[in-house]
């Protein structure tokens, strides 16, 4: 019923990437959205699908779990392709009916837009396809650190992005477990109008709601009993540490950043 | 209203690598008025089977047949299987949603489009059922005891008149008093008709109440039969993580000691018995 939602699903695997530490790919995943947007032209946008294309290869993930992530934005890119592709009046005319009149200026940018919202997400789902939601919350409290010394809760937002993180498999777990309850009692969840459906919801919520205000209450209290008192003199079992490793995805992406510069200049694509 | 199952299987999350085999070419078939345990350890599937009962999970590989009806068949009104198969699911009270306890053992009469007559009269009669108190109607089901809250539940799933109830661990949870009330609340509904499918993964209980068991091991029927006939494989159940009763075990001493215990007697009333008539007698041939 509820299930395949791929965004921050973790593929559990042992690759180059899968070892680097959190924070080079945190890094390096903000470095790969700023190269899209940097790149200009096409030529730029192959070499970054190029790279991401390896470096997924490289990681064993199965090739259809990259791609599942752009479902849901599928609406937004065809959206964006059509409204350039009608708007945009610029170059020689490709195709002219009615008040529609379709040039290569429009296919061209509206072939860019969505290339480079693909890129985006793509590259994005890297990250969480290749890093457990553990290490990278670790990876995010270590890089906002440093913030904690103007009063920014570091340890706390780091906690609680984990905390949700592990319950929204336990959330639809019981979602899915309330929905087969309701369904046997002859709860219709599927048909109807909108009104209807949305009332159908209420079996859902309720219970659903119900449950996660027991757990969080629960989690705070075995959080107490183990003497949870936030970040202050926090120690951690599994140190961060970069590696060689880290370099050379380092310097991997600073090398695809300066081809992309280089394309932008000298290819007219 | 029988249940038959033929060559079930059910492969969780296929083609991802998490995917894993739940049930595996299951054969099983239950009859009217039966009492039925189904046993196994954790992570067995016998929550996974139970979903096919009422069609809320669609058979791929193999059929699922409900009173001659085809489960898995798109033309299937599975409100109709719904009505005929209750499922009370592990932990039922925490389906609990409406503001009174009456309001939510209407919702499945409710369902079903009843007329509201026949509904209040259903209500009434499932909490006369399971036991609870008419003055509790108003109150929110959410002010109850655990112990109540989970016979709201099961009146619930009662309110929709089935005449098969599939209860899965009923008693799990529920302190040794609660879970003795519990299920003897079960045999009762039994003995008003209903057909009974328990899963348990206590041997004690199922051995105490069932007339025919189904023990589940990795998605596969391990064994099956009357509870004599299952507890025969004391040390093969151990291997599967499962137990016998304690009085089967004893039994088993008994006999293994030379003492013409029958092979039938598991329960508590049924070994006593025996030991009382006997004492004194001595062994065989001695």
């Amino acid at each position: 019923m509820i299930k395949n939602v791929t965004i921050g699903q973790y593929f559990p695997g042992d690759s180059f990437v899968h070892r680097l530490d959190p924070r080079t790919k945190l890094l390096a995943t903000i470095a790969l959205i700023a190269v899209v947007f940097v790149s200009t032209g096409f030529a730029g946008f192959a070499m970054i699908a190029a790279f991401v294309l390896l470096t997924a290869l490289s990681t064993g993930v199965h090739l259809k779990f990259l791609f599942k992530g752009l479902k849901p934005i599928m609406f937004i890119i065809i959206f964006t392709f059509i409204l350039n592709l009608l708007f945009q009046q610029t170059g020689g005319v490709l195709l002219q009916f009615w008040i529609i009149k379709i040039t290569t200026g429009g296919l061209k940018m509206a072939s860019f837009m969505a290339a480079r919202l693909i890129l985006l997400v793509v590259a994005s789902q890297l990250l969480t396809l290749t890093t457990s939601p553990i290490s990278l919350t670790d990876g995010l409290e270590s890089l906002m650190r440093p913030a904690s010394k103007i009063g920014f809760p570091a340890h706390e937002i780091a906690m609680m992005m984990s905390i949700a993180l592990r319950f929204i498999p336990t959330l639809m777990d019981e979602a899915d477990k309330i929905m087969k309850a309701q369904k046997a009692r002859g709860a219709n969840f599927e048909t109807g109008n909108i009104i209807q459906r949305a009332r159908a919801m209420i079996p859902l919520l309720v219970p659903l709601f119900v449950g996660a205000f027991r757990r969080a209450d629960e989690l705070a209290l075995a959080m107490d009993a183990r003497c949870y008192r936030g970040g202050a003199g926090r120690t951690r079992m599994n140190q961060l540490k970069y590696g060689a490793r880290d370099l050379i995805a380092a310097l991997a992406v600073a090398a695809l950043f300066a081809l992309v510069i280089l394309a932008n200049r000298f290819c007219p694509f | 209203m029988p249940i038959e199952i033929k060559h079930l299987t059910h492969v969780y999350m296929p083609g991802s690598p998490f995917e894993a085999r739940a049930l595996n070419d299951i054969c099983l078939d239950i009859r009217d008025g039966e009492f039925i345990g189904i046993i196994g350890h954790t992570g067995s599937g016998k929550s996974t089977l139970i979903s096919y009962f009422n069609g809320l999970e669609r058979a791929k590989p193999g059929t699922v047949f409900v009173g001659g009806v085809d489960l898995g068949s798109k033309d299937t009104d599975l409100i109709a299987v719904r009505r005929t198969v209750g499922l009370v699911f592990q932990y039922p009270e925490y389906q609990l949603f409406e503001e009174t306890v009456e309001k939510d053992i209407a919702f499945g009469p409710t369902n079903l489009g009843l007329p509201p007559e026949e509904i209040e009269r259903r209500v009434v009669h499932a909490m006369q059922l399971v036991g609870l108190d008419p003055s509790r109607a108003k109150k929110s089901p959410f002010d109850l005891s655990g112990g109540q809250k989970r016979r709201v539940a099961i009146a619930g799933v009662l309110a929709m008149d089935p005449q098969i109830l599939v209860l899965d661990e009923p008693a799990a949870g529920l302190d040794p008093a609660g879970r003795h009330e519990m299920l003897e609340l079960i045999r009762d509904i039994h003995e008003s008709g209903v057909t009974i499918v328990m899963v348990s993964h206590s041997m004690d209980d199922v051995g105490k109440y069932c007339d025919r068991l189904f023990v589940l091991s990795h998605g596969e029927v391990a064994y099956q039969g009357a509870p004599a006939e299952v507890f025969v494989h004391g040390e093969a159940l151990n291997a599967i993580g499962l137990d016998v009763p304690e009085c089967a075990k004893l039994a088993k001493r008994l006999r293994d000691a030379g003492f013409d215990i029958p092979m039938d007697a598991y329960r508590l009333e049924d070994v006593a018995g025996y030991i009382i008539d006997n004492i004194g007698k001595g062994r065989r041939g001695a």
